[in-house]
């Protein structure tokens, strides 16, 4: 765990950001327009990206990741302690954090904050079965013991949505009614709709270091963060062209052009961000059979869509691999012939296959990515064209992220992922992840790639995951995107990350 | 409203001329509105190409000889969305009338006719007048499930109880008219009156009303597709074109310049018939409006 | 004339109860179970079913529309599900940027339309009085969402006068929050001038009419002062109406413009409402804009009977 190799997220931007060798200024309020009022400010209640961006600069997790994607202690001290038999983790904790209410953090919140997680995050729950306890061994060490060893525990914990945050030990209610955390940011007023500001924690404690990625020392330049939901994309478009917010997050790349010799905006451009997905329902109705989610994907054009969504190559890459060129992750197992197939004859004879008779089949996608919406009408077409009923179910992406969760309402759903350091943390690695993906063949492979320690091992181990993937089709990959954002010129500081952050960032005066 | 003489200077030529202007007006919106039903009605025959036929290499085409008004996001031709969209909106408006009449008719006569039912139907009817149209609207369509079928359900339930005000208030007249008196005295049956003398006397309101409400039920259908609300949004009206073609704005404006063009000609041209028909149809309920 | 008022309050609260009514049939018929929808997706069976009965709705319809008259009568509008806080306080922190959105496309329409309709009247016929009724019956066919994304390119994004979107962030002073409405106002406002302005131009025709103003007119009073002061002053009253309707009518118009300009109004919380299935939302914003204007038409009724000692009943 502690020699996580990955290959650079962050890519190349284009804007140049410096290191923080200028002196940068303190003081300044900015806005920042996100795509829509999180459904919660509990990171660990959901795993949308924008609960994770907001709610990163109220609460903490032990562990984050540097800009190389390490894991890196941020609550804790140090990286844990491993047992030799790889089932006792001890975690040191950094001590003198404070929680904005102004009590201390001691080992007796952590252990309460890491129980609630196992509770009520999907990533903990994800994990519960693996944990035999969890306890202090003294005020400033917390001791966690698994049932077996788990590779992915460390990344686990340094997640930022569905995330194991650290909230006082009093502070447990579920749903949470008082956003405190230890973060150098904390919550002034939420106005539903209008916006959240979060001002200046006076008693925040970094983590020691220098700035690296998420990990490392966190300034608090900014006397306050104003997060602004614009759920429009094109309001979004016009707010940064007009220098209304000094950061916008999730442009449509169409945007790019119009983004360029603006005095007021600058794009961002984050190279690759991530890859869209088609999660089919694996547990119930017609998505059931494997050869009708083998029909979906065989009728599709991966390259249509992406083209469609995403306009020019200069935002995405064709690419079955479920990570992208420079990870180690990547492979091609299992994707010869999978992967943009686009032929509707050999789609309608896996239909036959399956048994369809024209039962609808019932697409869950949000118009807040527009992206989603335009892969989904693509794919509509071309599922038409090989005998489908498309039934096209257009929501707002709270509603989604609800609905998902009920198998008995949807067929296929649309979301996307940054590359995430961990394969582990996938959604559909996961058996209680919407979709439930759960047989055999999918145990055998990922309880492997699991247990084992040695990343070269897990590296070969990682192939097998993909190909039961393939063969299955839970999921269905479309391809590689880059993410666009603007940034005002006078923010400084700013390093372009798949969950923007705005410690480190100050004002140019 | 009685027909007034100003002291204001009008020559009898300035007076023709309005006349004359007024039917040029409902010349034009005939006009207008016969070329938007040949198009819609040979929509599949004059369209070059499908409406939702993707060539995703094709997209965001300004328009020039190949794609008359360009093309969209996916390379779908806007003129032949244009126009199939003009079906499905005027497919819209006209059930909507449609329906709305035969409820809002029948409510309105039943008040207007009978003094039992009067008071319970206007005040039902006044209820949900108090609801603006489009929230009611929204409601229903939140209630019946998003689709075709119930956008025009939920407003002709929108628009209904507007019409049934306007019958009730001419069946009244109606009702008073000597004739009509005559033929109650005389023992003819209620339906035969009703049938027979005040719907034929009710046709003249009904249809100035319903252009009008035609005009309404497409803006309305094109407010509710645009938030999303309305029908599906693959199904190509000129509410849902302008929700798409949105993002495209300074970019690609075509795409919502031609189907917002094809929405005010049409409401448009609606009223102006609208207006004409009110002119001439129907003297009594004429207005300078 | 206290009978009359009487009967019409007796009408008025007839007409609030089938508002309330209908409401209730509108929520009783959207699909799904708001408990469900309430606790969300990881509620389990037996959560689902304490607060079914938590909530009445293991009960029958007739008892639990009996609680549900019960609530509001107590002035309980429920509870919003998505934003976790009471109904009436969530429109209630909505209704700023609505009311003045009103105000604002109201006082926009009635400065384009009244001296427009004013003197379409007096040249009754003219060039002018045609362009004018033509040019209102284009405004009014114009869908105002449309107008209001024109007007954000032209005046927000190329020539950056006017905010794009929202309403201000914290802290925000009235008159800069009020900046943020002058483009939907525009929007709102140009549209709805049609109805004004052509009723203008009639009432004032009706009025110029009048044996009055024919008096006036021979004892050779000024003719500016008939037409400003003596006609306008009598066609006044159901101009007043009229702006009065196109405020109810401006509503629903907000529900979109809201929507396009981002405006956290009473509107855009409807719509937002309904994509988050957000029911009781829905259910109280209906009610409380449906029996507001009940309640300013009877108002509107009662100002008559004061102010226009020609109505007599």
């Amino acid at each position: 765990m502690k020699s996580l190799k990955l290959a650079l997220l962050l890519g190349s931007a284009l804007i140049a950001v410096s290191p923080a060798a200028f002196a940068q200024s303190k003081g300044g309020v900015i806005n920042v327009a996100t795509i829509g009022e999180p459904p919660t400010l509990d990171a660990m209640a959901s795993t949308a990206d924008l609960v994770g961006i907001v709610s990163q600069h109220i609460f903490e997790t032990l562990y984050t990741f540097d800009k190389s994607w390490n894991v890196t202690p941020l609550l804790a001290a140090s990286l844990p302690d491993v047992s030799a038999d790889g089932k006792v983790y001890t975690i040191k904790l950094h001590t003198g954090v404070k929680f904005h209410d102004g009590t201390d953090m001691d080992a007796a919140d952590v252990v309460a904050s890491l129980k609630r997680w196992t509770e009520i995050a999907s990533r903990g729950k994800q994990t519960a079965p693996m944990i035999s306890s969890i306890e202090a061994a003294d005020p400033a060490t917390v001791k966690i013991t698994l049932t077996a060893p788990y590779a992915p525990l460390v990344s686990l914990l340094a997640f930022n949505n569905a995330a194991a945050i650290i909230l006082p030990s009093e502070k447990q209610q579920n749903p949470m009614t008082d956003p405190i955390g230890t973060g150098p940011y904390m919550l002034k007023e939420r106005k539903a709709d209008q916006y959240i500001q979060l001002t200046r924690f006076a008693d925040y404690k970094s983590a020691e270091g220098d700035e690296n990625g998420y990990g490392g020392a966190r300034h608090q330049y900014l006397d306050e963060i104003r997060f602004v939901p614009v759920p429009d994309p094109n309001t979004r478009v016009e707010g940064a062209l007009s220098g209304q917010f000094d950061y916008v997050d999730s442009l449509p790349v169409e945007a790019f052009d119009r983004l360029k010799d603006q005095k007021a905006t600058e794009a961002v451009l984050l190279k690759p961000f991530g890859w869209p997905v088609f999660v089919m329902n694996t547990s119930q109705g017609i998505t059931k059979s494997q050869d009708l989610r083998l029909a979906v994907r065989d009728a599709l054009s991966m390259e249509d869509m992406m083209a469609a969504a995403f306009g020019s190559t200069d935002f995405y890459t064709l690419n079955p691999s479920m990570y992208p060129d420079g990870y180690s992750w990547k492979t091609d197992a299992g994707t010869q012939g999978a992967y943009n197939v686009a032929d509707p004859e050999k789609a309608a004879e896996e239909l036959k296959k399956a048994g369809y008779n024209g039962e609808p089949l019932r697409i869950l996608t949000s118009r807040q990515y527009e992206f989603h919406y335009k892969m989904a009408q693509v794919a509509a077409e071309y599922l038409k064209a090989a005998g489908f009923t498309v039934d096209m179910q257009v929501v707002d992406w709270a509603t989604l992220t609800q609905r998902r969760a009920d198998p008995k309402l949807w067929d296929i759903y649309i979301s996307h992922s940054p590359f995430l350091p961990e394969p582990a943390l996938i959604g559909a690695m996961s058996t209680s992840a919407p979709g439930n993906w759960d047989t055999p063949a999918r145990k055998v492979a990922v309880d492997a790639f699991n247990a084992e320690v040695d990343p070269q091992k897990r590296v070969a181990l990682w192939a097998e995951v993909q190909k039961v993937i393939y063969a299955e089709v839970p999921i269905i990959k479309i391809g590689d995107f880059n993410a666009l954002s603007a940034k005002s010129p006078k923010l400084e500081g700013f390093t372009p990350a798949p969950w923007p952050y705005f410690w480190n960032v100050s004002l140019k005066q | 409203m009685t027909e007034i003489m100003t002291n204001a200077p009008m020559s009898e030529r300035s007076k023709f001329f309005r006349v004359l202007i007024r039917r040029k007006t409902v010349l034009f919106g005939l006009m207008v509105l016969a070329i938007f039903v040949v198009l819609a009605v040979f929509a599949p025959l004059i369209t070059p190409y499908a409406p939702n036929k993707l060539s995703i290499v094709n997209r965001l085409k300004p328009p020039d000889m190949r794609w008359f008004f360009g093309t969209d996001e996916f390379g779908r031709d806007v003129f032949s969305r244009t126009i199939f969209s003009a079906r499905l909106s005027l497919m819209v408006g006209f059930a909507v009338v449609v329906l709305a009449s035969l409820i809002g008719v029948t409510l309105g006569i039943l008040a207007g006719f009978f003094q039992k039912l009067d008071a319970p139907i206007t005040r039902l009817i006044d209820a949900m007048m108090a609801f603006p149209d489009i929230l009611l609207a929204i409601a229903l369509v939140a209630a019946l499930g998003p689709s075709l079928t119930t956008v025009i359900v939920a407003l002709s339930i929108v628009y209904a109880p507007r019409l049934a005000r306007i019958v009730r208030a001419s069946t009244l007249v109606i009702r008073e008219l000597p004739y009509v008196e005559a033929a109650t005295s005389l023992g003819i049956s209620t339906r035969h009156i009703m049938t027979r003398h005040i719907l034929r006397n009710l046709l003249s309101p009904i249809l100035v009303q319903g252009t009008f409400l035609f005009a309404n039920a497409m803006l309305a259908e094109a407010g509710l597709s645009f938030l999303g609300l309305g029908v599906s949004p693959e199904v190509p009206t000129w509410g849902t074109m302008i929700a798409s073609g949105r993002q495209y704005i300074g970019k690609a404006d075509w795409m919502t310049l031609f189907p917002g063009i094809a929405i005010v000609l049409a409401v448009l041209s609606l009223q102006m018939v609208g207006d004409g028909f009110r002119d001439l149809l129907d003297p009594r309920l004429r207005k300078d409006l | 004339m206290l009978r009359y008022i009487l009967q019409r309050f007796i009408g008025m609260i007839i007409v609030m109860f089938l508002v309330v009514t209908i409401v209730f049939i509108i929520v009783r018929v959207t699909p799904g179970d708001p408990a469900a929808v309430m606790l969300g997706p990881e509620a389990t069976a037996a959560d689902i079913a304490a607060l079914r009965q938590q909530l009445g709705l293991d009960q029958s319809i007739p008892v639990q529309y009996v609680y549900f008259i019960g609530n509001l009568v107590q002035g309980d509008l429920g509870q919003s599900i998505f934003l976790d806080q009471p109904v009436l306080q969530a429109l209630a922190q909505r209704a700023e940027p609505t009311f003045f959105l009103t105000i604002f496309s109201l006082l926009i329409a009635s400065v384009i339309a009244i001296p427009i309709g004013i003197y379409a009247a007096y040249r009754r016929g003219s060039f002018f009085d045609q362009a004018a009724t033509a040019l209102a019956m284009l405004a009014a066919s114009i869908p105002s969402f449309w107008l209001g994304l024109i007007l954000m390119q032209i005046f927000a994004v190329r020539f950056g006068l006017f905010p794009v979107s929202g309403y201000g962030g914290p802290g925000t002073s009235l008159t800069e929050r009020l900046g943020y409405l002058v483009l939907p106002a525009f929007a709102l406002g140009i549209v709805s001038s049609a109805l004004i302005m052509r009723f203008t131009r009639a009432s004032m025709l009706d009025v110029l009419g009048d044996d009055y103003i024919r008096t006036a007119r021979a004892k050779g009073v000024d003719e500016r002062r008939v037409v400003l002061k003596h006609a306008f002053k009598n066609a006044l009253i159901p101009i007043l109406t009229v702006v009065g309707l196109t405020a109810a009518v401006l509503i629903s118009g907000a529900v979109v413009t809201e929507t396009v300009f981002g405006l956290p109004g009473v509107g855009s919380l409807v719509v937002s409402a309904v994509l988050r299935r957000d029911y009781p939302v829905i259910q109280g914003a209906l009610l409380i804009i449906a029996a507001l204007y009940v309640l300013i038409n009877f108002a509107i009724d009662m100002l008559y009977l004061v102010v226009d000692p020609r109505v007599r009943y």
